[in-house]
């Protein structure tokens, strides 16, 4: 048992459970947090498996901004938490005993019969001085360009679909028309009447 | 050292209780959007064990590309939701049942 | 083993995608500057992009199969056929879905954007060379197509349906990266040529890939709509605007067939007896629930997606063949169900009015005395869809069918037969509504020449491909060896 097992097996542990948080939590706002925690307990687990660069981008991208869009969103519709605690439905017993089945198939394959995979085996940890991030980033670069520009394209269509989803024209709003406001001329706005001092009267 | 069945069992558990979740949480649509991520974390954990195993980094690009993929996703998973509760006040699964036949 | 692009010809090969999105940008653009005040605009340029990719793949069509981008892209004779009827199914769900748009207020340009987008999705799957290429197509298309489906902001059940949709979709996106990893961890690629070779190595009856295959043919099962993986399909097609339900209903059915083709006949087709068995059974469950719950519907939209769950039983009995001949079949019965699902859809469009969906059975009643062309029109497409001679679908049903009684399955030919039958009668019952009943909705048809034109086409394509079946299906044959 070496630093490294216990460490994983720590950390799984951990992840699992709060994994059950997450689809047991009533509120939602719990359930985003039990999520983002068990987003900072893969990110430790990526590490122990040499995955650097994804570990930090898991943390940065999922917990710093997914994650945030959760709870954005969460905050903003005004959900009645009342009905929510109802408590699960009917179907709570087909949930568990299809979970119970997918553990218990996954498990049986993976760990019984150990997939018949050959190669299996102790993996070497990489050599010191190996860059994740650059072994990632030439393979980006190069060889997976398509699909690169390709994540690009998807990038695209979720901004527009968000932007035609949720984006309304409200009226009775007055916002800032910066165009037009720069634009503006004195002689537009002033009006200089020239006209005789008027002087006291006498 | 960390064996490749311990990764893929975790990765297993952590997929089945994403389907539990899925059943268990009919009262909720934002938690089963929770459940989805949950799901392709596990799908990521089996990428990175045999890229690890198979000593090939093109698992690890995989994971970079669902981790993109799943961003997108939830953006517009989020948008859906939010034109959802508009309509309807609620984000309840069991009353989306306007539809029948 | 990093590969240079060097020189713009190494980019050749997907030439077409890349006019696409490159047009697409340019359509986005326009339509923010000058799509409020220019409405033809978004629309024209949509329509010229489409054709322009069509000039492109069919000048530069690939001559063999060639493999480019690291080998995650693939160009052969197949795909090129493929994108070129996508082209053109695109095309004419945009002319019929111009006026409702128009007349409901949603002539916006990101339908047309979301559309051409999801329509590169579709081009990205037909060329898939990589697992990796097949997911990134499947999200682009899914996406766009969650996107579209919400896209009637002031719809409910548009936005119900859409929710649904994403779901269920993510669900099935989630199993179909599942298989794929397996997949991977088997073969060591991602690649489906060395995935072919990695299967023969390891041999098909390997736990991990029967585990992974599992997986991977519920993904497919469930991009196509087959039954028990079709709970989204009705409530999509009947809560989306019908311009959209019409979108869905067409060329995506060419992106599942590529997928199945790519995935299951090309990379894992040393695991045939494994999935031919688990096709089997969708096929069989498909082609019964589809057609008997059609019978019950009273909505047309509703109906013509059951309808959608029958046809894709029987594109999946030609996978089950697993042959040439079978791949064909399934080929020829998924391009002419497309043409036929953009007849059946386009009359829908027809007929609706402002305030008006047409989507109800009984809004078809008396049609031939309102309208006696169209009520033709929609007499062929039922009869092609039904399989009647000597109408396209009945060619394409013996195609299938055929396949698999070649396999020995004959027992599953039965089944496809019977239901056949069964079917026929909800698509018969259309024709009676159009010619026997009296007509309850009093108001014209206002549809603009241009649909007019192409639906009248459409139609006659159904009876033309009927009476000289081989034209399309040598193509299928000599494109599919």
């Amino acid at each position: 048992m070496t630093i490294v097992n216990i460490l994983f097996y720590l950390f799984s542990a951990v992840l699992i459970g709060s994994a059950i948080g997450v689809i047991t939590a009533r509120n939602p706002v719990h359930a985003a947090l039990f999520l983002v925690f068990s987003f900072f307990n893969s990110a430790v687990l990526w590490l122990l498996l040499e995955a650097e660069f994804l570990a930090i981008v898991l943390v940065l991208v999922y917990v710093g901004a997914v994650m945030v869009l959760f709870l954005f969103v969460v905050m903003m519709l005004d959900i009645n938490l009342v009905q929510m605690r109802q408590g699960f439905t009917k179907y709570a017993p087909i949930g568990l005993v299809v979970a119970a089945i997918v553990v218990a198939e996954i498990g049986s394959v993976v760990w019984v019969k150990e997939l018949g995979l050959t190669n299996i085996g102790d993996v070497a940890p990489l050599p010191a001085g190996y860059s994740n991030t650059k072994a990632l980033g030439q393979l980006l670069y190069s060889d997976y360009i398509y699909p690169f520009e390709l994540a690009a394209v998807i990038l695209l269509v979720a901004i527009v679909a968000a932007i035609i989803l949720t984006m309304r024209k409200r009226t009775g709003l007055k916002p800032q028309d910066i165009a037009a406001q720069v634009a503006v001329r004195a002689k537009d706005r002033v009006r200089i009447v020239k006209m005789k001092a008027e002087g006291k009267e006498s | 050292m960390i064996t490749l069945p311990s990764v893929l069992l975790l990765s297993g558990i952590l997929f089945s209780l994403s389907v539990a979740g899925i059943f268990l949480n009919r009262k909720n649509v934002i938690i089963l959007l929770m459940c989805i991520e949950l799901m392709l974390l596990a799908v990521n954990f089996n990428f990175i064990a045999f890229a690890r195993q198979l000593g090939d980094i093109d698992g690890q690009v995989f994971v970079f590309f669902i981790l993109t993929v799943a961003a997108a996703e939830s953006a517009i998973g989020l948008a859906i939701l939010v034109v959802l509760f508009r309509e309807r006040r609620s984000i309840n699964v069991s009353e989306l049942d306007s539809m029948k036949g | 083993m990093a590969t240079d692009i060097t020189s713009i010809a190494d980019l050749a090969p997907a030439g077409a995608e890349i006019f696409v999105l490159a047009a697409t940008c340019v359509v986005l653009l326009a339509d923010v500057f000058w799509g409020e005040r220019q409405r033809w605009l978004t629309y024209t340029l949509s329509l010229l992009t489409l054709a322009g990719a069509a000039v492109i793949t069919l000048t530069h069509g690939a001559p063999g199969r060639e493999l480019a981008f690291s080998g995650m892209f693939v160009s052969d004779p197949m795909g090129d056929v493929l994108k070129v009827f996508t082209y053109g199914a695109v095309a004419v769900s945009f002319i019929y879905s111009r006026d409702y748009l128009t007349r409901r207020g949603l002539a916006k340009g990101e339908f047309y954007v979301l559309a051409l987008f999801a329509m590169l999705g579709i081009m990205v799957m037909i060329t898939a060379g990589s697992l990796l290429t097949v997911y990134l197509g499947v999200e682009l298309l899914s996406l766009s197509l969650y996107a579209l489906v919400a896209f009637d902001r002031d719809s409910g059940i548009a936005a119900e349906s859409a929710m649904k949709y994403f779901v269920l979709g993510a669900i099935a996106s989630g199993a179909l990266l599942y298989g794929i990893s397996m997949v991977y961890g088997v073969t060591g690629s991602l690649r489906l040529d060395e995935i072919a070779v990695g299967v023969s190595e390891v041999g098909a009856s390997q736990l991990g890939l029967v585990f992974g295959l599992a997986f991977i043919v519920v993904g497919v099962a469930f991009k196509f709509g087959a039954v028990p993986f079709h709970m989204w399909l009705p409530d999509v097609y009947h809560g989306a605007p019908t311009p959209v339900t019409l979108f869905i209903g067409s060329a995506p059915k060419i992106a599942s067939f590529a997928l199945a083709i790519r995935v299951l006949a090309e990379g894992l087709g040393g695991m045939v007896g494994g999935w031919q068995d688990m096709l089997v059974v969708l096929a069989a469950l498909s082609m019964g629930l589809g057609n008997v719950v059609a019978i019950s519907q009273t909505n047309l939209k509703r109906m013509l997606a059951y309808s959608t769950i029958s046809h894709v039983g029987f594109i999946l009995l030609g996978f089950v063949a697993g042959t040439a001949t079978g791949y064909q079949a399934a080929m020829y019965y998924t391009l002419t169900y497309v043409i036929m699902a953009l007849g059946g859809f386009g009359m829908i469009l027809l007929l609706s009015r402002d305030g008006f969906e047409s989507d109800r059975l009984e809004d078809f009643k008396g049609l031939a005395k309102k309208s006696p062309w169209f009520a033709l029109v929609m007499l062929m497409l039922m009869f092609s869809m039904a399989g009647v001679p000597p109408f396209v679908g009945f060619w394409a049903k013996i195609g299938v069918i055929g396949a698999v009684v070649d396999k020995g399955y004959t027992w599953l030919a039965g089944i496809a037969v019977f239901f056949s039958v069964i079917g026929a009668f909800y698509y018969l019952r259309v024709i009676k509504l159009m010619y026997f009943d009296e007509p309850t909705d009093v108001g014209a048809i206002e549809a603009g020449g241009s649909m007019r034109f192409v639906l009248s086409a459409n139609g006659l394509a159904v009876l033309a491909l009927g009476v000289f079946p081989s034209v399309l299906l040598d193509l299928c044959i000599r494109v599919l060896q």
